[in-house]
């Protein structure tokens, strides 16, 4: 490979730094702003940032390192290097700022890992001493070559130990002058009021820039900051490497020196993407092309707001209609089974605990007395003729037992309402059974509606289903209260509670009025009851 | 020049190492088939400029506490990766926790609940802002400067105690209480003028105990449910009742005109108003000792 001179002056100052040097320099502990330590059984991360706005990331995550997102190798898993970085995480939970920083400085990876693990534990604990530790340069020294290693053997792996790194050096030091200083593997600041009259080459590490550079700046695999008092008379040339804040002067400019290399890279990737959304877009529109074919219509729309709304409103409508319909049913026994109705009802407001346990016991066994039935007419000749009418008559007059049954707890239920005094029910005149029924329907129905109204308002869904699961509850219970009192009563046919004198149904009986309504204290109340 | 600094544990290291043990053994190693994840995040204390902290919290164990460590805060957390991610930004003078859903749907897990343990600063000026769900909450707000408190919650079982006084004023503190049980203890160690509590359904008991600084309002406005009034003996106290079907059991309380008072209304070195807006339920008074 043809080396340009500067690089292989370089390398000759690195090896000979290596082999000589002291360093000039002193590291310091950076201050650690922010923690955050996490585990899952897939991976383990520290993420730390620190009062000179760099962060540092490093995880252990489903078999790779990775430092600041970038794979550093696989490890693995639930090995003994996977163990120590958890070990070490558990520490750093209790740990802030100095003492952690010391910590992470401190640690090295156990004896026992070996294989490509070491080699994986060296970089995490040279990473680690990277992020929290930070050298400045105490004083301008007249040397023409100066190296400051935190780590020595590092040195040699960071130029050496990547091809890539060092071709992107190389390319950087194109056409650069030799007088140079070199910081390779760790943090530099040149502080405010010092001037270094040199090219100064940072090599996998953060040259942050608060007094003046005469010459060039070289970072590779690095970043660079210019605070707002730095100042560098040459260029910036970075190679692989960031610019995390310019708020100075860069005389000569940046210089991007791998930047036709990206483009090529920026130019396949494009390609790439480019492909990958055809790909993306053709499926799309098969996998719309589909839904239209199946008459989806769950895509967002205009009326996608009010949908609840409209939902609600539907259903409170329903309901609505419901009521009318059952209403006008329920007017319909009252006119032509009025006294079956009102023995029902009775029976359902004095017994309705043993009348749910009848209808319960008789829903149970609907079925089985309709096949039974069903067997019993048809092995004989002249059954077979009565079972053709058994068939569809029996399950008729069962619903209709429990259409009539839920009418008549519903008059109960209006009848309680109207004495009940509540708000808004003082139109129940119990007087009027259509009245009773109709309020009594909607009370049975309240929970419906209500359940409906409140799923219309943003995270109260939930309680909209409890109310509408409490209203599935109440009309089951009318049901076979209803259900039970019909039985009870053979269909009405029978008072099935003929109770202790009641004054109050003896006057309503006698007089057709009802006490409560009409019989009030003045003469006036009393002249209504006449009226009536 | 690197620096040397001792590593000498003091109580409250001890306890964090404790925790952080009792951590450890809850760490998550590899090969166990779940999706829980633990963190632990900390910020350092920089500048005691007021801060507005925002906490949200969909479900699961919550807990906060001061912390004198020169921190700003420390959140332990416990969560499901699949469906949550944390929360922690700080910029400006906004600093934003929690957890927040990736997924949505909702998942019933009997087995395991998440945690968040969260210590705020202590001493520092602080607006709190707290939002969560179905939690049960556990906020010890004892020694923390609050500036103003906005506390809301869903279907939570939560116990809020101000164990110590609050060194800031505020206006008005807030508690937003959904279908829940509700616990407030030392409300008078908010130093707060106005504390209005909304509760939807649900147990509330309001502690009005602590070192009243000054007389103060108390609003509370509950639909449906129990209400118990915690009252320290020498705080005079003046009950105004609006409520539909709200039966009061005011012992110690006497009857003038259309509020009720405590006997020594008067006489008392602070007084608190408190206006009772209640549709259904119950309100007892308790006088402490």
């Amino acid at each position: 490979m043809h080396m340009s001179p500067l690089l292989r002056n370089i390398l000759s100052a690195v090896v000979l730094a290596w082999i000589t040097q002291p360093s000039a320099l002193d590291a310091q502990l950076r201050r650690v702003v922010s923690k955050s330590v996490s585990a899952s059984p897939a991976s383990a991360a520290l993420e730390l940032s620190f009062s000179d706005d760099g962060v540092f990331e490093l995880r252990l995550d489903r078999g790779t390192v990775f430092l600041d997102d970038e794979p550093l190798g696989p490890y693995r898993v639930g090995a003994e290097l996977d163990r120590a970085w958890r070990a070490l995480l558990s520490e750093a939970m209790t740990l802030e700022n100095g003492a952690l920083a010391e910590r992470l400085a401190a640690w090295s990876p156990p004896a026992e890992i070996d294989g490509s693990d070491e080699a994986l534990g060296r970089s995490i604990d040279q990473a680690l001493k990277r992020a929290v530790e930070t050298s400045v340069v105490l004083e301008t020294e007249s040397q023409d070559r100066s190296a400051s290693m935190a780590q020595e053997r590092r040195l040699v792996e960071v130029l050496v130990g990547s091809v890539r790194r060092l071709g992107a050096l190389e390319e950087a030091l194109e056409g650069l002058p030799g007088d140079y200083r070199i910081f390779v593997g760790e943090d530099f600041v040149i502080p405010e009021g010092t001037v270094v009259d040199q090219t100064l080459v940072m090599i996998d590490g953060t040259l942050r820039v608060e007094g003046e550079i005469g010459g060039d700046v070289v970072v590779v695999d690095g970043a660079l900051e210019v605070s707002d008092s730095g100042v560098i008379r040459g260029q910036a040339r970075i190679a692989d490497a960031r610019v995390l804040r310019n708020t100075g002067e860069i005389e000569g400019g940046i210089v991007d020196v791998l930047e036709e290399e990206r483009d090529l890279e920026a130019e396949l990737r494009d390609r790439l993407r480019e492909e990958i959304r055809a790909e993306v877009r053709r499926d799309l529109r098969n996998e719309m092309r589909n839904e239209a074919r199946m008459g989806s219509d769950d895509s967002f729309s205009i009326m996608s707001p009010v949908r609840p709304v409209i939902r609600a409103v539907g259903g409170v409508l329903e309901k609505l209609i419901l009521v009318f319909v059952l209403g006008l049913v329920g007017a319909g026994f009252i006119a032509f089974a009025g006294e079956n109705m009102d023995n029902i009802a009775e029976t359902a407001r004095r017994a309705p605990g043993r009348a749910a346990v009848v209808g319960f016991a008789g829903s149970f066994l609907l079925i089985p007395v309709w096949l039974l039935g069903l067997v019993a007419l048809l092995v004989s000749i002249i059954g077979i003729p009565v079972a053709i009418a058994w068939a569809p008559l029996f399950p008729l007059a069962a619903a209709l037992a429990f259409l009539l049954g839920y009418l008549a707890v519903a008059r109960t239920a209006g009848e309680w309402l109207a004495d009940s005094g509540l708000p808004w029910t003082g139109w129940i005149r119990k007087t009027n059974p259509i009245f009773t029924l109709v309020g009594g329907l909607l009370a049975l129905c309240l929970a419906f509606m209500v359940g409906h109204l409140v799923s219309i308002i943003p995270f109260l869904g939930f309680f909209g289903g409890l109310l509408i699961a409490l209203g599935v509850i109440v009309t089951i219970l009318a049901f076979q209260i209803g259900f039970g009192s019909v039985l009870l009563t053979r269909g009405g046919r029978r008072r099935e509670y003929q109770g202790a004198y009641d004054p109050d149904a003896a006057w309503e009986a006698a007089m057709s009025v009802d006490v409560d309504e009409d019989v009030g204290p003045g003469p006036t109340g009393g002249q209504d009851a006449h009226d009536a | 020049m690197r620096t040397m600094r001792s590593a000498s544990l003091g109580l409250g290291r001890i306890h964090h190492a404790v925790a952080a043990m009792a951590l450890l053994t809850a760490l998550p190693m590899a090969g166990e088939a779940q999706s829980w994840r633990t963190v632990n995040m900390s910020r350092q204390l920089q500048g005691a400029d007021e801060v507005r902290v925002f906490v949200e919290y969909a479900a699961g164990l919550f807990s906060i506490r001061s912390v004198d460590e020169g921190l700003l805060y420390r959140m332990n957390l416990e969560y499901d990766e699949e469906r949550f991610e944390p929360i922690a930004d700080f910029s400006g003078n906004r600093l934003r926790l929690g957890v927040e859903s990736i997924r949505s749907g909702l998942k019933i897990d009997t087995d395991k609940a998440g945690e968040l343990e969260l210590e705020l600063a202590r001493g520092v000026p602080m607006d709190l802002d707290l939002r969560f769900g179905a939690v049960k909450a556990d906020l010890d707000l004892g020694g923390l400067a609050l500036t103003g408190l906005d506390l809301s919650t869903g279907a939570s079982e939560s116990v809020v105690d101000i164990s110590e006084p609050n060194p800031s004023r505020m206006a008005t503190a807030r508690f937003e209480v959904g279908a829940a049980e509700f616990t407030a203890r030392g409300l008078g160690n908010l130093n707060a003028e106005h504390i209005e509590i909304d509760a939807g359904v649900g147990s509330l008991t309001v502690g009005l105990d602590g070192r009243w600084a000054r007389d103060g309002r108390v609003d509370i406005d509950m639909g449906l449910g129990a209400l118990v009034l915690r009252v320290p003996e020498g705080l005079g106290v003046r009950l105004r009742k609006d409520s539909f079907l709200t039966s009061l059991d005011s012992e110690g309380l006497v009857k003038r005109g259309d509020v009720y008072e405590s006997v020594d209304f008067d006489e008392a070195e602070h007084r608190v108003v408190i206006e009772l807006d209640a549709a259904f339920g119950s309100v007892e008074v308790v006088w402490i000792r």
